[in-house]
């Protein structure tokens, strides 16, 4: 489909390049403990970008038999209003794209069975009088081509499965939601089905009491999924796109040291066994990892091809697209690679925590504090300033090294610019979470309000 | 289209099928700064069948090319035997629906060139541009669709509806050195071409809040007496109460049936709180939902007193009330799943006014304008774009950051004060739930009085 399309391009455009991709998704859920439903979902589209008197347009359909002609002048069409750009499509390459497992045969012919069981030992485990368990189990498969006039072809298979438990605890008007999830490219082990029921089982444990907050600038551990406040504004700052307009408070520090010396964040597309890696990116630019912090300096930026041509450098690949709409960056795995900086710290030498034990070993020295595990309407302030400010949605309060319950009606807010200054403490629990590896961080001076 | 789904509804073994067909014509313009980012027309199509036996679950097919659809009928059906439940599902009866429903397409936006469209956002765009040299990006976006449904079920129903949208947006970013601002203005209505013309004041506001906020302190953090704007009185009810009156929420959960209990207090007699998917002409309007139940005004809170629930068919049934027209999907990728449509804080008594609400407050905090809500049920977030200290009576110097932490029995039983002016607030966006994102909802409000909420923020 790809090369019909480029070849229909050749002649009556500069240059193209062109994304088909086609999924099918397998689904269980099961509701209140019962399996309630299972489906199937398939969809294949094409994204076409032309690049016509030097301008860029582009076009999507999802018709199961596309007319590459009227596909290309509808491209055509974009493209007349379009700006102007340099763009520097990738050319055939003699190297190989780097090698990484996408497609796992085991999750790509797993059964329905297989997964309602899965489900089934998931619901089994966390049933508990009182308590509502929903859970879903989701498994994909993915074709990708992409393609250019330039001569560039890249394709792979990629499967991802994810797993969800959601638990919902009601008494009197208390209203307690514990969630955690397992995504992967391969079908998770028992190990990993054992460690998502007891992250579950330990943040619902330590829950059913609810204490008063604290209230005060106070430390506080942000677990790895609790963190997301505070990693949005660094992951928006380090796009090439704000960089390029002027908005990024990152713009023109490469090299300066904002950040605790402990803490690298990469983005690494060639990470084995996450559904986020690649060989290559939606624009044809062959996948390698992204240095975005070093040793609390500055790195790079991430760029797909347009924004690089703009900053006059190169793609990171970073290039994302649908099938409606152009290209543009999206970050593929975000690692935090914590390194002893030379202070205290020495967390990667001492043996890992299992990820369900609460707070990373970070409590010890807490005479007052929280732990956040889940915050509520990140994202929707000014992100870009970094300024962040939410009611908790899981927190527990740290008493003289120990958790003494979940405290409710709080809110903590911050800046992470700020907050990463000087990091508290690096956990043990590392783990993924989405797309994301992180281990906890103790976070100190972070504004506790309460009611 | 209705013959094909008709003869594939007459195949199907199954003991319940439905099939929705959609087809969209869209197009869609971005500015970023004074760049144009994209401007592009698109066709999206494709089908979903959902399927029910007894003693069995759910069996659902979702899918982009429509000549698989008979396949699909039979896969659907397997996927259905395969899911063996105990306790069937039923669903209420609704009498089976045909109708062609036709919404106003109010200058039917595939016949305007798309650089027309360009032109049009390029002036609000600049508008914000122009505003200040402080105004370091902006981002604004134009969308339009015309979308075709057909629904057709094995009780009898068969749909057809043509639904209009269309949406602006703009993001104003101000900066003076590390200090980074924004404005927001979203607008967003079940219309066409003619609606979307003449709102370069509004753009222009927006951006000069951006620079009007380099200069705000943050607001400190504490419980004040807060007074909440049309825009983010209307968030605040979908947040803190919407979510919770689907009952998708508690029909299989004895504990939340027992919260959420028909008759229950949850606010003082001033309060009234309902969900009319058939108002006219706004965005979350639609005179069917996606199972084939016709809309309504849903009472849901009466004087203060819970009355009534959002309900799928499926829920109707178990907890034996009648289903509400709030089945939604947000496109064929996706089952229907019990959802608001325009939701709305009733008005307080004619001739209250905004001075009214805060001439007896000595401090307070007055929260206008949304960038957002969140909500986890019983706790919930809303982020107000904006606000102003409430000092002696009077609207004081202007703050930001302004994110109120909410508690659905703390916080609704405090509305103390509702206004009489009364407005719906049409943004674009929309609402997420169950991974279906983002849903065409309306949210109206007066302007409504908390006589205590909690603001995060340092301390």
């Amino acid at each position: 489909m790809i090369d019909r399309l480029l070849d229909s391009a050749r002649g009556r455009v500069d240059n193209a390049d062109a994304l088909w991709r086609r999924e099918e998704q397998t689904a269980v859920a099961f509701e209140s403990g019962r399996l309630k439903a299972a489906g199937i979902s398939e969809e294949a589209g094409i994204n076409l970008r032309v690049l016509a008197n030097g301008r860029m347009g582009v076009a999507g359909t999802t018709a199961a038999k596309p007319d590459p002609k009227e596909l290309v002048e509808r491209a055509r069409a974009s493209a007349g209003l379009g700006e102007i750009v340099q763009l520097a499509f990738p050319g055939a390459t003699a190297a190989p794209l780097p090698s990484i497992p996408t497609f796992f045969d085991h999750t790509a012919n797993a059964s329905l069975a297989e997964l309602i069981r899965m489900g089934r030992l998931l619901v089994e485990r966390l049933s508990r009088p009182g308590c509502q368990i929903n859970v879903s189990v989701q498994r994909e498969v993915a074709d990708t081509a992409v393609g250019n006039t330039a001569g560039a072809r890249g394709e792979y298979r990629a499967t991802g499965i994810a797993v969800t438990a959601d638990l919902t605890r009601i008494a009197g008007d208390d209203v307690l939601m514990v969630y955690d999830q397992y995504v992967g490219a391969d079908m998770p082990t028992d190990a990993d089905l054992e460690a998502l029921v007891r992250s579950v089982e330990t943040r619902l444990a330590a829950a059913l009491t609810v204490v008063t907050p604290p209230e005060g600038a106070l430390p506080v551990v942000f677990t790895p999924a609790g963190l997301a406040a505070v990693i949005l504004p660094l992951e928006q700052a380090l796009s090439g796109k704000t960089v390029l307009q002027g908005s990024s408070p990152l713009a023109g520090k490469v090299g300066e040291t904002l950040f605790d010396a402990r803490l690298s964040i990469e983005d690494d597309p060639l990470t084995p066994g996450r559904p986020a890696s690649r060989p290559v990116d939606d624009e044809c630019v062959p996948s390698r990892c992204t240095a975005l912090v070093e040793r609390g300096k500055v790195g790079r930026f991430v760029y797909d091809l347009e924004t690089a041509a703009r900053a006059k450098t190169e793609s990171t690949g970073n290039g994302r697209r649908g099938v409606f709409g152009k290209p543009h960056i999206g970050y593929t795995n975000i690692l935090f690679r914590m390194t002893d900086g030379g202070r205290d710290g020495g967390a990667q030498q001492a043996a890992p925590l299992p990820s369900h034990e609460l707070g990373g070993g970070l409590i010890a020295d807490i005479a007052d504090g929280l732990i956040v595990d889940d915050l509520i309407g990140v994202g929707q302030g000014n992100v870009i300033s970094g300024a962040f400010s939410h009611p908790v949605g899981l927190a527990y309060r740290v008493q003289r090294g120990e958790i003494t319950g979940r405290v409710k009606d709080a809110a903590v807010a911050g800046n992470a610019y700020d907050v990463l200054k000087r990091i508290g403490g690096v956990g043990r629990d590392g783990r993924w979470l989405g797309a994301r590896w992180s281990p906890s961080l103790l976070l100190e001076g972070v504004s506790v309000a309460r009611r | 289209m209705k013959d094909r789904l008709a003869e594939s509804l007459k195949q199907s073994r199954a003991d319940y099928t439905e099939i929705r067909v959609e087809r969209t014509w869209s197009s869609a313009v971005a500015f970023r700064g004074r760049r144009l980012e994209t401007a592009t027309v698109s066709e999206d199509q494709g089908g979903f069948v959902r399927v029910l036996n007894k003693g069995c679950g759910w069996g659902i097919a979702s899918f982009t090319s429509l000549d698989e659809l008979p396949g699909m009928v039979r896969r659907a059906n397997e996927l259905s035997r395969a899911v063996r439940l105990d306790e069937p599902i039923r669903l209420a009866d609704v009498a089976a629906q045909t109708a062609d429903a036709v919404l106003d397409l109010d200058g039917d936006v595939r016949g305007v060139a798309l650089s027309e469209k360009k032109r049009l956002l390029d002036r609000y765009n600049g508008a914000m541009l122009a505003v200040s040299d402080k105004i370091v990006d902006t981002q604004s976006s134009y969308r339009d669709e015309v979308s075709e449904v057909w629904y057709v079920n094995s009780e009898g129903a068969s749909l057809y509806q043509l639904r209009p949208e269309v949406v602006l947006s703009g993001t104003a970013i101000g900066r003076r050195d590390g200090n980074i601002e924004k404005g927001l203005e979203s607008i967003g209505l079940r219309k066409g071409w003619h609606s979307v013309q003449n709102y370069e004041d509004r753009f222009r506001v927006v951006a000069q809040r951006a620079v009007d906020l380099l200069d705000a302190p943050r607001v400190r953090g504490a419980a004040y007496p807060v007074i909440l704007d049309n825009e983010l009185a209307g968030v605040f009810i979908h947040e803190a109460f919407g979510h919770l009156s689907e009952a998708d929420f508690v029909y299989e959960n004895p504990q939340a049936r027992e919260m959420m209990t028909l008759g229950r207090r949850f606010g003082k007699p001033v309060l009234n709180v309902g969900d009319n998917g058939a108002a006219t002409g706004l965005r979350g309007t639609l005179p069917y939902d996606d199972e084939g139940t016709p809309t309504q005004d849903t009472p849901l809170i009466t004087a203060g007193i819970l009355v009534g629930r959002l309900h799928s068919r499926e829920t109707a049934a178990k907890l034996g009330e009648r289903p509400t027209g709030n089945a939604r999907a947000i496109s064929f990728r996706h089952p229907p799943i019990v959802r608001m449509t325009n939701t709305y804080i009733a008005p307080g008594q004619q001739g209250v006014g905004f001075n009214d609400l805060i001439s007896d407050i000595k401090l307070g905090v007055y929260a206008c304008g949304a960038f957002g809500g969140q909500t986890m049920l019983e706790n919930f977030s809303f982020t107000a774009g904006w606000g102003h200290m409430i000092r002696d009576g009077k609207v004081a110097e202007l703050v930001k950051d302004v994110v109120l932490a909410g508690n659905l029995f703390q916080t609704l039983d405090r509305i103390d004060h509702i206004a009489g002016d009364f407005t719906w607030n049409q943004m674009g966006g929309g609402c997420g739930k169950g991974g279906q994102f983002p849903l065409p909802v309306t949210e109206g409000a007066p302007h409504v009085r908390i006589e205590e909420a909690l603001i995060g923020g340092d301390v």
